[in-house]
């Protein structure tokens, strides 16, 4: 029993959750409505305040934690402002919690205010990469011959290549490392009691970055990828659908006929179940 | 410049985002799209969240376009939430014409960029009509009915009502730094660089207070679930049952549906024949 106190129980990884969730969600939420300001072609934004999860994940149970960030993100930020964009965000979710799972893993001594600056900005790193990656892809998806139109491609990969880097650079050492740095130190051994648990330390079996962690966040990123590459399929699927059936626009003008039938017998319906109700 | 800077601080006020997301998650119970069920506004969501993405054809899109317009018209969406998609999209692929021009691109760039543009904006128009214009607790029952792990479900319902705590929460750390603080005057180029940086050091600094309260909070939250039998209401059938007995389609779900099918129809014969 003594020592399974440092490793979380399942309730106390719902609190490390419902910590990471609340607060990044609310974080995630101002800087999303905080408009960024541009010093030439430099983009100084508060991309965001991934220091929060990077701090909780080193203090507790990495995988709640980022799995909190991430819903909080989706929750707050997408959903609460109605900006759910579909594909895109099953990549951030995914990016979010690799990122976040394996700075918190790096770091086996809380303490050590260098390995914790380590672990921050790889995190950051990879979660940004990533993002980079799957921004680069989604552009040439969307875009029907993309190599065809002039300047498209150099555009892409310098604008979004410039982003990454200025993200880890600028966001990623200022707002990212340099508070967690600050933060895990002060928070050590203040915050665990809260919750009722005992500080994470070097024996601790939460730390470690095992091989069984890399495979799995290449299959997890390999998923975020394959979704992209469903959507092609996805596509000549119907377009292949469409020619085999003999004519494009009979099929368009039965389907017409059809939603007329079906909107005007629901119309009837419902007039009929309106007059049923007042005449009763 | 100043007072101009001045007069964004005092939009961007911290009540002011607190109203307009509540605004948006309680605030419009009573139109068309807050009565349907969620179950279909989901379902319908799909498609148009995932349909436009598919399509290369100009017209296909702009008929999406305009439809999912004409829903988040009926959805009552606070202006906020619009005005930051309309920033979102066109600062977006604004920004990628100007630099494919740079590149020696030419106005044959154009038609590419606002095919993506109308994608963007459509899939994120659909998601605006269905997640602003549902209350969150509608909303948790019907992504539950579609077997959305619970965390997800709970995690809706629960933000929304924490959040409006939280910020004043995190207003009230703030104040109180602000108070003991004496911040540097911003006068000149490098005074107000260093106004920023004080600004920006006392929310980093906010977060450290918000924790340990956010720490204190979140387990009193779970303990108080598990009293009530939280983790075993996730997964016994009979509880969810009772949760989902509240959706119902009616008629004019159907009608919802119907017209949408005519809609799509419409601009698929359109774009076939042209």
């Amino acid at each position: 029993m003594q020592k399974n106190l440092t490793a979380a129980n399942s309730s106390q990884k719902l609190m490390v959750f419902v910590l990471s969730m609340s607060l990044y969600g609310m974080a995630t939420l101002f800087t999303e409505l905080i408009p960024k300001f541009q010093v030439g072609i430099v983009e100084f934004s508060v991309e965001y305040f991934l220091f929060i999860p990077l701090t909780l994940a080193i203090l507790f149970d990495p995988m709640s934690a980022a799995l909190g960030a991430a819903t909080g993100e989706l929750v707050f930020s997408e959903i609460m402002l109605g900006q759910f964009g579909g594909l895109g965000e099953l990549e951030k979710f995914i990016s979010v919690t690799i990122g976040v799972m394996i700075a918190g893993k790096m770091v086996k001594d809380p303490t050590n205010k260098k390995m914790v600056g380590i672990a921050a900005i790889t995190g950051v790193a990879v979660q940004q990469l990533m993002g980079t990656i799957v921004d680069i892809l989604k552009v040439q998806f969307a875009v029907e011959d993309f190599e065809a139109v002039a300047g498209l491609p150099e555009s892409v990969y310098i604008t979004e290549g410039f982003a990454c880097l200025n993200d880890i650079l600028f966001s990623g050492i200022l707002f990212c490392m340099i508070p967690t740095i600050l933060l895990v130190p002060k928070l050590y051994g203040k915050i665990e009691p809260l919750l009722g648990m005992k500080p994470r330390t070097k024996d601790s079996i939460v730390s470690g970055v095992s091989p069984k962690l890399v495979i799995g966040s290449v299959i997890a990123f390999a998923i975020a990828i394959g979704a992209e590459m469903l959507a092609e399929n996805g596509m000549a699927l119907i377009d292949w659908e469409a020619s085999w059936a003999e004519s494009k626009t009979a099929l368009a003008i039965g389907m017409v006929v059809a939603a007329v039938i079906a909107v005007v017998v629901l119309a009837v319906i419902r007039s009929k179940s309106n007059s049923g109700k007042e005449s009763a | 410049m100043k007072r101009l800077s001045e007069n964004i601080l005092d939009k961007f006020s911290i009540d002011f985002l607190k109203n307009q997301v509540l605004k948006n998650a309680y605030g419009n119970n009573d139109t068309v799209i807050a009565a349907l069920d969620p179950r279909v506004l989901l379902a319908w969501y799909l498609f148009f969240g995932i349909v436009p993405w598919f399509s290369h054809n100009a017209i296909f899109l702009l008929g999406c376009f305009l439809f999912v317009a004409a829903t988040t018209r009926l959805a009552k969406v606070a202006g906020l939430v619009l005005f930051l998609f309309a920033l979102g999209v066109f600062s977006q692929t604004g920004y990628l014409l100007i630099v494919t021009m740079f590149f020696g691109g030419d106005s044959s760039a154009i038609m590419p960029l606002l095919v993506l543009t109308l994608k963007v904006a459509t899939v994120s128009l659909a998601s605006i009509t269905v997640f602003s214009g549902l209350d969150p607790d509608k909303l948790s029952n019907g992504l539950m009915w579609y077997g959305v792990p619970e965390r997800l479900s709970f995690s809706v319902s629960y933000a929304y009502r924490i959040l409006p705590m939280l910020m004043e929460e995190f207003q009230n750390v703030l104040l109180s730094y602000r108070l003991r603080s004496n911040p540097p005057k911003p006068c000149g180029f490098i005074g107000k660089i260093k106004y920023l940086a004080y600004q920006v050091k006392v929310v980093i600094q906010a977060f450290y207070p918000l924790m340990l309260n956010t720490a204190k909070r979140s387990r009193t939250t779970v303990e108080v679930l598990e009293i009530k039998g939280y983790r075993y209401a996730a997964s016994s059938r009979e509880v969810r049952k009772m949760r989902l007995s509240s959706l119902k389609i009616t008629s004019g779900d159907l009608m919802f549906i119907a017209v949408s099918f005519l809609w799509v129809s419409i601009i698929c014969l359109v774009s076939t024949v042209i």
